[in-house]
């Protein structure tokens, strides 16, 4: 099964790659998410700066960023987190677009009369798109360090950091790519699918801490919030990102209990996730 | 003794407990038979495939594929087969070997065995020029040529086509069915078929089955088939001389008889067969054949007999029209 699995991912990532209509796009995406919420949301530019004296505004910019997004040098250092996790999400979201073409343009059955295993088939959607997503995150993370007032990373901040905080957005991408996955077996058409997708993935990004701190939510909205696995997934990387050595930052069992809940998180999708795409492929 | 390598008994498909498509229909095909399966559009033809080659649940009935349950044993069945689709399912991104070679892993078959099976298939389907050229640059008929490769790079002992060669040109068309020839006959390879293109299913099939409201209506060879629906019409102009019309009807294998003036057209199964006691009983009469001809039944006016309209009168239904817009923007 491994190697079927493997066979299928690279078919799939070798037809993205040599598409530059997928990619490009994509990094577009990054770059404008972190220009335009960087910008937009960006709550110290509340401040009205002609009205004060300069150091009074960066006094009070600096409080803000202090106390509501956890002492981040900028807002897009907080934001960062948030937006490739966003990142993921849509790529999860939309990679089933090509299981479902797949299915329609009949390539789907060749597969189901070959003698490979149900879930090599399944495997494999759900691995391409987590390729396919972190290979964006990277990128979008790389954007946000080049662009102007971008990601300031703190002095702490180094390669075990770099790794954990991509080990959060990797389990997020596996445990969305499960049950996008199954979702997109599941769809006859790709207009099915992107409704039911919407439907799903934009509560849950709005019901996050991708570009918001949570405590600023009224008690329902932060109760939805705090088991939202986007919600755990860029609070743990940016426990990371904005504070650097958790043992350091005394955030360590934050941390770690965050990446328990999303290791729980992936578990639960990839069973439930399989036991539905099981079924989509019976015989009809 | 022939094996039976694909045999269908009582086999029924419901779907959503309403729609009948397929209705308690037996069959069997002849290890390295080239059997082929005509209806128009919706009659079960499909349905039928999709049962034998485990994409379709059997409502009722069994199926055995090389002697293993469809049912009880799919994983063995898929081994012995190979399925060329009706679509167009190789991958536009990858180049025509990257397509036979997954098509070889997705198989089993060993990397070193793969590589040499997938030329010498390339090779067979003239497609060995274009091997490392992406499949969207290919031509519709390239594309059928490879996937008929495809269908067969690990060795299938049966290979299902769902109509081979729809929307190919007349050329093209006649190259697949050499190569579907060659693999029969140089292989042994059994071949089960659906085809629109009721010449293909006359000159390649062995036998015929055609389907009709999810009922075979009828079975043989394509010559038992025609001979059903009245068989050849010879006609003789004869010189001057006595009517003997009475006595050409009284030759074997001769159904009917007519004459006007000189000329006579007799009905009879098969031409090749009553020529010689024809023309030696016109002799014996001492009369001369001024002018012969004869015309062979059609399968499309075997087709028509069973099942009241003529192939190509069929319409696609809603789905099938939708593969067919694929197929044709691919085909471009």
């Amino acid at each position: 099964m491994f190697d079927e699995t493997l066979a299928l991912t690279n078919r799939a990532l070798k037809k993205w790659v040599r598409n530059p209509f997928t990619i490009i796009p994509g990094l577009a995406t990054s770059a404008f998410y972190l220009a335009l919420f960087g910008n937009s949301f960006n709550p110290t530019n509340l401040v009205p700066s002609s009205s004060l004296p300069a150091a009074a505004v960066s006094q009070i910019k600096s409080t803000i960023l202090g106390t509501t997004f956890g002492g981040a040098a900028t807002y897009i250092t907080y934001l960062t987190a948030g937006v490739i996790c966003l990142i993921i999400v849509f790529n999860m979201s939309f990679g089933g677009i090509d299981i479902v073409l797949d299915r329609q343009l009949g390539y789907f059955n060749t597969l189901l009369t070959s003698p490979i295993a149900r879930a090599s088939i399944y495997f494999s959607g759900v691995f391409q798109n987590l390729a396919k997503a972190m290979l964006l995150a990277v990128l979008t993370f790389v954007i946000a360090l080049l662009i102007p007032s971008g990601l300031e990373l703190p002095s702490s901040f180094g390669v075990l950091e770099l790794l954990g905080a991509f080990l959060a957005f990797a389990l997020l991408g596996l445990g969305l790519s499960c049950i996008f996955t199954s979702l997109a077996l599941a769809a006859r058409s790709i207009d099915s699918l992107i409704a039911v997708v919407n439907f799903i993935n934009l509560p849950l990004i709005f019901m996050s801490s991708s570009l918001f701190p949570s405590s600023s939510f009224p008690s329902w909205l932060k109760a939805i919030s705090d088991v939202n696995p986007i919600s755990k997934a860029d609070e743990a990387a940016r426990l990371l990102i904005v504070g650097g050595n958790p043992a350091a930052s005394g955030q360590l069992a934050a941390f770690t209990g965050d990446i328990l809940y999303l290791v729980g998180f992936v578990v639960a999708m990839g069973i439930l996730g399989y036991l539905a795409a099981a079924r989509t492929m019976r015989p009809e | 003794m022939t094996k039976k390598i694909i045999e269908a008994e009582n086999l029924t498909k419901v779907y959503k407990g309403k729609v009948k498509a397929v209705d308690n229909i037996s069959f069997s095909v002849d290890e390295g038979e080239i059997f082929g399966f005509l209806g128009p559009n919706g009659a079960g033809k499909t349905t039928t495939i999709k049962m034998l080659n485990t994409l379709a649940s059997i409502t009722g009935g069994r199926a055995v594929v090389d002697g293993k349950d469809v049912i009880r044993h799919p994983a063995a069945v898929r081994d012995v087969i190979g399925v060329v689709p009706q679509e167009l399912t190789a991958d536009d991104e990858l180049k025509g070997m990257e397509n036979i070679l997954l098509a070889a892993r997705l198989h089993h078959v060993p990397r070193g065995e793969a590589h040499k099976r997938a030329v010498e298939l390339l090779k067979l389907v003239d497609l060995e020029g274009s091997a490392e050229r992406r499949v969207k640059t290919y031509s519709g008929g390239m594309r059928r040529r490879l996937q008929l490769a495809i269908g067969l790079i690990h060795t299938p002992k049966i290979l299902f086509l769902d109509e081979p060669t729809l929307g190919l040109d007349v050329q093209t068309r006649t190259k697949m069915w050499e190569y579907m020839g060659r693999l029969n006959k140089e292989q042994g390879l059994t071949i089960f078929m659906t085809t629109h293109y009721l010449e293909e299913a006359d000159g390649l099939c062995d036998r015929i089955a055609i389907i009709d409201h999810g009922v075979i209506k009828v079975s043989g060879s394509p010559a038992q088939l025609k001979e059903k629906v009245g068989g050849d019409v010879l006609t003789l102009e004869l010189t001057d001389g006595p009517d003997i019309s009475d006595y050409l009807r009284g030759l074997p294998d001769v159904y009917s008889v007519a004459k006007h003036e000189h000329v006579y057209r007799i009905k009879l199964p098969r031409t090749e067969r009553a020529l010689p006691a024809i023309v030696e009983g016109v002799a014996k009469k001492g009369l001369e054949i001024k002018e012969i001809s004869f015309t062979k039944p059609t399968l499309d006016q075997v087709f028509l007999d069973i099942t009241g309209k003529s192939m190509r009168d069929e319409d696609s239904g809603e789905s099938e029209s939708w593969v067919q817009n694929m197929i044709t923007e691919r085909m471009k």
